[in-house]
């Protein structure tokens, strides 16, 4: 059963130098208790992707065309208090830069239970101290954190924290936006076992976003790359890692070092990604690709192409897969 | 800590002492005394003028009344008056202070409270059309030209309108027959104002803890409730039946300066947290609470506006410093005798002892101010508040 | 060596065409500037006319001029009781047009007859777009030269202000220590003092003109608050980095100071700047308005003197002697707040509507 299915979605920021276009065509989709990954580097749009989803996007930004159908049920054309609903309770958010989350002057606490008695108005404090408590548990938090403000708690508390917060409601679905980029390594592990355990326990289905590609494979069961607002390669984490099809998959792939193994000279592509505004359509990878052929042309349109089982990959008509 | 506390009081106190020294040289380097007019009575031989002179010590040279003001004031002996003799400075400001305090504690309050809403909500609907004709508006209501402004007003509602009396406090016919002083009435009025804000605010304070939010202001709409009717028995009851229709006279003269003030007023809070709140709804919480499915209303209260705060709250604190400074126009063109005036006429007429006393009271008032200011900048923001206990 | 100067003023002139953009993009600072700018062309408006003869200076000038104006007038007979079926009260009688024939001395005009009177002050007409006071001077001439005053005043003391500031905040952050302490407490004693009553004592023992009153005011304001401010944003700029790497590189005290801490203190200087000068043009305005400035003709002038001839609870009658003024002063002042606010937004990006 999928909970979340997007297809054909287009996202542009409005400028004073013209429209972004930040989500170019996306389509995806995640099944119940599935963990699916979006990797690409900064600037792709998969923060974008991840605001669209809660419709959370900038002012200046708005969803063009296509249909976000969560839990059987399209949720681009909703009202602003038909989202509030959704929000939270069905799909919640553990931001990037989580730290940031909290507002200075609230208890940690009382924040989490303004989120319950939006979504929950009948429960009683005592009953919402109780589930807080049970989530801190989870997440591995005392619980005389509720009490405190969020100064008084150091990075990796705020961030267990948060995933708290995303969890109070009991929503089916949570959207990990690079949950710990601002992390140690020691701190990241914990949390990203914590997510895991989290997930496995509940049953949630899991979206985590990063640029970091290693945490993406430990993590993830179905994946999208993601390159100038397109997804380029789409399926099985494994299937990804062990037969990359896209060129820009396989430079990613080989820019990452491995602790085991040879040593190996890292490879990088030259060029910087390209500019989102007002993008005509065609091969954006095509200056960068460092497999490109003369039979190339970047202009043709580009749509997705099955390549395995579950396995698309974003293609021009005119190109192979390697 | 404690040696920086002791450093900046030691430095306070230089500084009052200088301040009292040159304000002191300030008032006599003004030409001519308060006693010149003895002059210019033709009945009175010149040596009463002299007379007058040595009584109040004004023949020594300056040098030396530096030093026994100095001397007197830290005493305690402010000296008498010399245009009201022999009420001392501290009669009059007593006498004066409460009529200046009634209205501006209620113009602060009122334009504190509307400024800060109008802002929260200016801020919120950023862009829209509304909002830019509105903001300008309260600028030019922020910047106009006070005295013209008064005198309009005065001339609308006073003269053109007939609705409220030009000037004055009250109207000295119907206290002919007045058993007490107006400063009586004015101490009943002020503690009456001052009990019912009280309990107000502790219903508030009390309140907090209320999980559920229709009932939390359930409670508190019921507590107003019974302020009022407890305010209204209060005022038909026993002694204050008599004080009643006095104060009521009072009350009504206050409400032309006090609504004039307060249209100027309330702008300069409302500029303040627009802007305030701006800068606070780029945060990051602000985009968790959305996330979180609250409402705007919600999160335009009780996560941006509680942010935006702290800096509204400390200018507060300062404007109720400028009070007195503010009031001097007011009280001037109204006719409300008041600290303002006061100050304006011992300046102009030359009664040191009053003009020192009222400068040397603002003065005191100011840091007294900063002081509020700085705990409760404390007591709003945690984050200080933690290091000040920590 | 001069490459490199050619290159920081190029940097220098797209920055300005940068932050002039952003300027135009907020509403509320180009409301003001139109605003400015309209009253910066009626200051400069009135030498113009005057010199192109446009304008005889002998009818026009705003402080000696006089204009003959000869209106006609009916005569009538003021009742002693009111209302009446013509008038409401005393102040409608006589009206606009009329004259009551008790007041006629020299005229053996009866009631009912047109009489031709020279009567100041007079209604706005086609020679005078704001009619004139009531010594004949033409208002809008005065409005002209009101606006003069205000952007000397205004301009000469905020400059002076935060020049004074500028250099008191800087120098505080920099040598710290002593120098530090004194300048703070030195503003804590002028914030102490209340500053209407302090411009009253200053205009009883010298008599003040528009430039002893900017330099007054200047000082005052630059000595008092505003050193605190800029201090602590001067101190935010020590603690750079860039400025320990200047210091490394051997840069003195004085060029740390002035090629790198102003610059960063100047939007913070710009802002005071614009907001002084609408305190400027407001105290001056309280002044004239209470009789204690020794000035030819300002907009507060213009309204005492309404005032104190008793124009002012004539209400609508006699208008234009004194809503003009008035609205002068508060849309100018309001003007340069709006441009301080579009300033505000050009410097700090949270404010920005995009």
């Amino acid at each position: 059963m999928n909970i979340l299915e997007v297809r054909n979605l287009n996202m542009s920021y409005k400028t004073i130098d013209g429209m972004v276009e930040a989500v170019k065509n996306v389509s995806f989709s995640v099944k119940e208790g599935e963990s699916f990954g979006i990797v690409g580097e900064s600037g792709c749009g998969k923060t974008s992707v991840a605001m669209s989803l809660l419709q959370l996007q900038a002012d200046n930004g708005e969803i063009t065309s296509g249909e976000i159908i969560f839990d059987g049920k399209d949720i681009v054309g909703l009202n602003e208090s038909e989202l509030r609903e959704i929000r939270w309770s069905g799909i919640s958010i553990v931001f990037q830069g989580a730290m940031n989350s909290w507002n200075p002057v609230v208890k940690i606490g009382e924040q989490i239970r303004e989120a319950i008695r939006e979504h929950y108005p009948n429960k009683t404090k005592d009953e919402n101290s109780k589930k807080i408590i049970e989530l801190f548990d989870i997440v591995g938090l005392d619980q005389s954190i509720m009490d405190r403000f969020p100064h008084e708690l150091s990075g990796g508390m705020k961030q267990r924290a948060v995933i708290a917060l995303a969890l109070s409601c009991d929503p089916k679905l949570i959207i990990a936006d690079e949950p710990t980029t601002a992390l140690d390594v020691v701190i990241q592990d914990q949390i990203l076992n914590e997510i895991r355990k989290v997930q496995q326990v509940l049953g949630l289905s899991l979206i985590y976003i990063s640029h970091d590609i290693a945490v993406i494979a430990e993590m993830t069961d179905n994946m999208a790359v993601m390159y100038a607002g397109r997804i380029v390669e789409l399926g099985p984490t494994k299937d990804i890692f062990s037969n990359p099809k896209h060129a820009y998959t396989k430079s990613l792939l080989e820019s990452t070092p491995s602790v085991v193994g040879d040593k190996v000279k890292l490879k990088s592509l030259e060029g910087e990604p390209p500019s989102l505004i007002n993008k005509e359509s065609g091969c954006s990878f095509a200056p960068r690709c460092p497999y490109r052929e003369d039979t190339c042309n970047p202009s043709l349109d580009m749509k997705l192409v099955e390549v395995g089982i579950d396995h698309y990959v974003d293609i021009c008509s005119a190109g192979k897969s390697q | 800590m404690l040696k920086y506390v002791f450093k900046r009081t030691y430095q306070l106190i230089i500084v009052f002492f200088l301040f009292l020294v040159s304000s002191y040289v300030l008032f006599d380097s003004i030409p001519g005394n308060a006693f010149q007019n003895l002059l210019l009575n033709p009945q009175l031989p010149p040596e009463a003028y002299e007379q007058v002179i040595k009584l109040y010590g004004l023949d020594k040279p300056l040098s030396e009344r530096v030093v026994l003001y100095i001397q007197n004031f830290f005493r305690g002996d402010f000296g008498y008056s010399y245009k009201y003799y022999p009420k001392t400075p501290i009669e009059l400001i007593a006498e004066r202070l409460p009529r200046t305090l009634m209205l501006f504690a209620m113009v602060n309050i009122i334009a504190f409270y509307t400024g800060f809403l109008i802002g929260k909500i200016l801020a919120w609907r950023r862009g829209s059309k509304s909002e830019t004709w509105i903001t300008v508006t309260s600028v030019f209501s922020y910047t106009v030209f006070y005295p013209w402004f008064a005198l309009m007003m005065l001339w609308l509602f006073g003269y053109r309108l007939g609705w409220l009396p030009i000037g004055k406090f009250l109207y000295p016919e119907k206290w002919y027959d007045a058993p007490f002083d107006s400063d009586v009435v004015f101490m009943s009025m002020i503690k009456f104002v001052a009990i019912a804000s009280f309990i107000q605010v502790l219903a508030y304070v009390f309140t907090r803890n209320i999980e559920s939010l229709s009932l939390r202001r359930n409670i508190r709409s019921v507590a107003f409730l019974i302020l009022l009717i407890g305010s209204y028995l209060f005022w038909n009851s026993g002694n204050q039946n008599i004080l009643r229709p006095y104060a009521m006279d009072i009350a009504y003269h206050m409400i032309l300066p006090i609504f004039t003030v307060t249209v100027v007023a309330f702008a300069g809070t409302a500029l303040l947290t627009r802007t305030t709140m701006m800068e606070v709804m780029k945060d990051d919480f602000i985009l968790t609470a959305r996330a979180k499915g609250l409402s705007q209303k919600r999160i335009r209260d009780r996560h941006a506006a509680r942010n935006a705060l702290l800096p509204v709250v400390t200018s507060f604190i300062f404007t109720i410093v400028t009070i007195i400074d503010g009031s001097v126009l007011t009280e001037t063109i109204f006719s409300w005798p008041g600290m303002g005036q006061l100050i304006l006429d011992s300046v102009l007429q030359e009664d040191i002892p009053v003009a020192m006393a009222t400068f040397s009271f603002i003065g005191v008032f100011a840091l007294i101010a900063h002081f509020i200011a700085d705990i409760s900048y404390a007591y709003l923001d945690p984050r200080i508040r933690i290091q000040n206990q920590g | 060596m001069k490459d490199q100067k050619d290159i920081s003023k190029q940097i220098r002139r797209e920055a300005l065409k940068k932050n002039w953009t952003l300027f135009k993009q907020s509403k509320l600072g180009m409301i003001g500037l139109y605003i400015v700018i309209f009253f910066f062309f009626l200051s400069i408006l009135q030498p113009i006319l005057f010199a192109t003869g446009l304008w005889n200076k002998g009818v026009y000038d705003p402080v000696v001029g006089y204009s003959e104006q000869f209106q006609e007038f009916l005569v009538v007979e003021c009742p002693t009781e009111y209302p009446t079926e013509k008038y409401d009260s005393i102040t409608d009688c006589p009206g606009r047009n009329e004259i009551n024939v008790r007041t006629l001395f020299y005229s053996d005009a009866e009631v009912g007859d047109t009489i031709i009177q020279n009567l100041q002050p007079a209604p706005p007409s086609s020679k005078h777009i704001l009619g004139t006071d009531s010594l004949g001077r033409d208002i809008f001439s005065q409005i002209m030269e009101g606006s003069q005053v205000a952007f000397i005043l205004g301009l000469l003391s905020a400059t002076l202000g935060v020049g004074i500031s500028t250099l008191l905040g800087t120098i505080a952050a920099f040598f710290g220590g002593k120098v530090d302490a004194y300048l703070m407490r030195q503003s804590d004693l002028i914030l102490m003092l209340p500053t209407l009553p302090l411009l009253f004592i200053i205009s009883a023992f010298a008599e003040l003109q528009v430039w002893h009153l900017a330099v007054v005011l200047g000082t005052i304001g630059g000595l008092g608050g505003s050193v605190i401010t800029i201090k602590s944003q001067a101190l935010q700029v020590k603690v750079k980095p860039f400025v320990d790497s200047a210091r490394i590189t051997g840069g003195s005290q004085m060029n740390i100071l002035f090629s790198h801490v102003l610059p960063n203190v100047a939007p913070l200087a710009l802002l005071f700047m614009v907001f002084s000068v609408t305190g400027a043009i407001a105290s001056e305005s309280v002044l004239s308005f209470l009789g204690l400035l020794n000035i030819d003709m300002s907009w507060g002038l213009m309204i005492y003197l309404a005032q104190v001839e008793g124009f002012i609870f004539s209400g609508m009658k006699f208008w234009w002697l004194i809503l003009p003024a008035g609205l002068s002063v508060t849309f100018l002042t309001g003007g340069f707040y709006l441009v301080g606010r579009g300033l505000d937004e050009v410097f700090n990006p949270r404010l920005r509507n995009r």
